[in-house]
């Protein structure tokens, strides 16, 4: 064997490359503060293995590439491991990257080694655009919203915007030309220039030498890199791989439902690791923000680059460079904050989301508000005052909230003064204001903000309500009726703001405006009264309070909102209309179709192959069907003239449509969300509309639906049906393993007396 | 090999010849470069051109309410590169009298998002980052550069058609794309 290997080594440099790689001292010895380095490449090592795995089931296109990486994970061995490793472990990269540079700059170790600084910065750069470009790749709402939006603000760079998105997408849109190439980017161009920096990085460490100790006496101490300095790496190494099992395990990423447009349901958010500059872009309004596009991650990049060419003291001891260290927490911590803000920050569609919850209240208090407090609302609305201010409870955190006691007490010229100067009223030495001067605002503006906030703090006298309107039903009435709203299913047939079914008229905005109370109340109660061909079932069941309330809430729907008045709804046909007055046994059975297709209907939709997101499904199913099957699906909604005399509960769901194989279980219950379903009984009031059928939610939502309702019932749609080793399972073995290491190198130790 | 009689000035030629030698060598590597690189290059600085969907019906114009947005869904067979497929795509219809609509993109005009309808505030907003538009369309808050893209459509025995666009995000322009 010796013959060999000496005939191998004769011909092939080996001792030579081993000694470039190994053979170097550190001055001050080996530290375990060294170790992140190699736990990078041991990472970069990882990522390329589970991503050459990857990409044995994996194809990028935008039809597939979503159930490709479903299918990895839910049904080959192991795959679940590859694709959670491959997940956390370029998470890890990011925060190792970001903690390895931190390091070498408390060290002061680019003042040694400035051109090994360089090539990191690169490094750094190269693992961020790695980072972007993956997680598009998946082609699930995450990914395509991150893309999307990530690629759009690279298009806003002045002068090389344009050209730099139409690189990255192959044209303007995001589609199948913009996977293929966030693909061919992640894995063909970024990850090899990676591997070419890594190996510069290192290069460069041959000639200008590693850092080491700062201290002077220390550093006349040198220890070996190989093996004192790897053996430290290795164990760093394998405490960074621990980790990465034991959150593939108990944290795997959830599904995030496939790429749709359409599902405004879903709120974007970039990935953690560029929420700082999502939150820095927010800082440039309107016209800056190209500025700020180009500008902010440059301004970082710059930092980074003029460390070693600003910093020419020799000094590296930390305890004796306040400057850099101070430097150093306001860049760190700068960073750490925009993303902390980001994160938190509500994401703007829960703005609406919460008003939602009270449009009674509103709706109940708008006509009594002045028209300056109104303009002014509109102007602080408009005016971003919402992305700091609380109101009630909706807006952001940065500033106080502005309802109640905050404003108690302050004049109009205190509060003019604030919004234009608000450093005014922020002593030197004293706690200091990030606020804006809104100086941009006209004499009339700032009066009409000025009065809306005075109205917030309840000392500006309300104007006198314009009208003599009869007595007013107080905000808890309406509140009230809602619930009998919400808890009678009424939402499954008539939309109140844009939400609920088609079958009726929707019944916010200017449908019920010029009914009287009594109007609704036999509307309510007598449909036929009004309408004799009208489908409306006869709410018979609700007591005189209920009616009330419920002729309450309706009435409030109209408030306020000074629209025309629209011609009323008798005559008017909606689609979904239509098929409820088709609406009869042989209807479900679609006479004329011809059998072939009639044969291919009765099939499964595409939802049913896809896996959902619970999540959204849940945000879904609040919004599109819980007014019939009841809060998670717990059912108990009437529904008058059917057999069962109340919808079906989803929750738990008929055993039937049960299944605990989560593909069986959702393609039988996606027949009838696409196809819809009519109960049986003479005359049932509600019906299962066709959602798939009628496109009121695509097919990607309907999958979502599914996630959601198996959830309810037990079942996980991305449940690993060919785990090769369950998780758990599999996270034991390895926790052992790691025991035993530890238990038999201490045992040698001991024994031999190794230091 | 013979013998040279003049060392010295062969030295020099060869000298000579060896600086030329690497010269050639930098003029071919360049010529490849460039005959490869420019044809190269163009292959990846290409933008898809994007075929304008010829009118879709999207809806009927007496399913709608005066002065109340609707979100329109439709389907549509478009060639995506050399993709061709079934999608759905949405528009907003904004009736004003029994025989005139606006039509808006979905698409936020900020950076491409699909925004919402708030029935609250009667403005529509955008989820991402916060931009938010008058039912006319017009910017009133956010980051928006301009207002919302409307779409040429007409109106047929009381069909709604649309001729579906996509125009540049973040400009102030509407550029088609």
């Amino acid at each position: 064997m010796k013959w060999l290997w000496k005939w191998f080594t004769d011909r092939w440099p080996y001792y030579q490359l081993r000694d470039l790689f190994l053979k170097e001292d550190i001055p001050g010895g080996a530290s375990f503060a060294y170790t992140l380095g190699t736990s990078l490449i041991t990472i970069f090592i990882l990522q390329a293995v589970s991503g050459v795995l990857q990409l044995f089931y994996y194809v990028p296109t935008v039809d597939h590439a979503y159930d490709s990486v479903s299918y990895l994970r839910t049904e080959v061995p192991f795959g679940w491991l590859v694709h959670n490793m491959h997940y956390w472990g370029a998470q890890a990269m990011v925060l190792l990257v970001a903690l390895h540079m931190m390091r070498v700059y408390i060290w002061g170790s680019y003042k040694k080694t400035p051109l090994t600084w360089f090539f990191g910065i690169g490094l750094v750069l190269t693992v961020m655009a790695i980072s972007f470009t993956g997680a598009p790749l998946i082609w699930d709402q995450a990914g395509y919203w991150a893309g999307e939006v990530g690629s759009s603000i690279a298009g806003e760079v002045p002068v090389v915007g344009n050209l730099m998105k139409i690189i990255l997408r192959g044209g303007q849109e995001m589609g199948q030309l913009a996977l293929s190439r966030f693909f061919v980017f992640h894995i063909g161009i970024f990850v090899p220039l990676l591997a070419l920096l890594i190996g510069a990085h290192m290069a460069s460490f041959r000639t200008s030498g590693v850092g080491g100790s700062w201290d002077e006496e220390k550093r006349r101490l040198p220890g070996p890199l190989w093996p004192d300095q790897i053996f430290k790496d290795m164990v760093t190494a394998s405490v960074v791989f621990f980790c990465l099992i034991t959150l593939s395990v108990f944290s795997p990423v959830p599904f995030a439902g496939s790429a749709d447009t359409l599902n405004i349901s879903y709120v974007p958010k970039p990935e953690w690791n560029f929420l700082f500059v999502y939150q820095a872009l927010k800082y440039f309004p309107g016209p800056l923000e190209p500025i700020g596009a180009a500008g902010i991650p440059a301004v970082f990049v710059l930092l980074l680059i003029i460390v070693p060419l600003v910093d020419r003291n020799p000094e590296r001891n930390p305890f004796r460079r306040p400057v850099a260290m101070a430097c150093l927490v306001v860049y760190a911590g700068g960073v750490l904050a925009l993303t902390i803000i980001g994160y938190l920050s509500p994401g703007f569609a829960q703005i609406p989301a919460t008003k939602e919850t009270k449009p009674a209240e509103q709706a109940a208090v708008a006509p009594q508000v002045s028209p300056e407090v109104k303009k002014g609302e509109e102007l602080f609305r408009s005016s971003g005052c919402l992305n700091c201010h609380k109101v009630h409870g909706e807006g952001g955190s940065v500033g106080p909230e502005l309802a109640g006691p905050t404003l108690k007490g302050k004049d109009r010229q205190w509060l003019m003064e604030q919004i234009t100067n608000s450093r005014a009223h922020f002593p030197k030495g004293g706690p200091t204001t990030s606020m804006t001067a809104f100086t941009n605002l006209s004499k009339e503006q700032l009066d009409d903000i000025v009065s809306y906030l005075m109205s917030l703090a309840g000392s500006a006298v309300a104007a006198e309500t314009p009208s003599g309107v009869e007595k007013k039903p107080s905000a808890e009435e309406i509140d009230k009726g809602k619930q009998v709203f919400q808890a009678n299913g009424c939402s499954g047939c008539h939309k109140v703001n844009g939400q609920g079914g088609s079958i009726g008229p929707e019944l916010s905005g200017g449908t019920l405006i010029g009914k009287s109370r009594q109007w609704l109340a036999d509307q309510v109660t007598n449909p036929k009264s009004h309408n004799p061909n009208s489908i409306m079932p006869a709410f018979t069941n609700l007591s005189k309070d209920q009616l009330g309330n419920l002729v309450s809430y309706l009435m409030s729907l109209t408030g306020g909102t000074g629209m025309q008045q629209v011609p009323a709804p008798k005559g008017r046909k909606t689609q979904g209309q239509e098929e409820k007055a088709a609406a009869s046994p042989e209807a479900t059975s679609s006479p004329g179709v011809p059998s072939e297709e009639k044969a291919l209907e009765e099939l499964a939709g595409k939802a049913a192959f896809i896996i959902g997101s619970a999540e959204n499904g849940a945000d879904l199913f609040k919004e599109q069907c819980a007014s019939c099957h009841g809060a998670d699906g717990k059912g108990g909604i009437p529904n008058p003239g059917s057999d069962d005399g109340t919808v079906p509960p989803l929750n738990p769901i008929d055993r039937a449509l049960y299944n605990a194989d989560p593909k069986v279980f959702a393609a039988t219950i996606d027949k009838i969300i696409q196809h819809g379903s009519m109960p049986s009984g003479p005359h049932p009031a509600l019906h299962m509309p066709a959602w798939g059928d009628t496109r009121s939610l695509t097919q990607e939502e309907i999958s979502n639906l599914e996630a959601y309702i198996m959830k309810l019932n037990g079942v996980d749609r991305g449940e690993i049906l060919n785990p090769g080793i369950r998780p758990q399972t599999f996270f034991f073995i390895v926790a052992g393993l790691y025991l035993l290491v530890i238990l038999i190198q201490g045992g040698i130790r001991i024994k031999k007396k190794i230091p | 090999m013979q013998t040279n009689p003049l060392p010295e000035k062969n030295e020099q030629s060869m000298a000579e010849r060896r600086s030329f030698l690497k010269w050639m060598i930098g003029v071919l590597s360049a010529m490849i470069g460039l005959v490869m690189g420019i044809p190269y290059i163009r292959t990846v600085i290409n933008s898809a051109p994007l075929r304008k969907l010829s009118y879709v019906e999207v809806g009927d114009i007496n399913s709608l309410s005066i002065g109340q947005p609707q979100d329109l869904k439709f389907q549509a067979r478009v060639t995506d590169a050399y993709l061709r497929q079934e999608v759905t795509r949405s528009v907003w219809a904004i009736k004003h009298s029994p025989d005139e609509v606006t039509i808006f993109s979905p698409i936020c005009t900020h950076l491409g998002c699909h925004y919402k309808w708030n029935p609250q505030s009667r403005h529509f907003e955008c989820p991402c980052h916060g931009s938010v538009f008058t039912i006319d369309g017009k910017v009133i808050g956010g980051p928006a550069p301009r207002p919302l893209d409307t779409l040429p459509h007409k109106i047929e025995n009381g069909k709604i058609y649309v001729e579906w666009e996509r125009f540049q995000v973040g400009i102030s322009e509407k550029v088609r794309v």
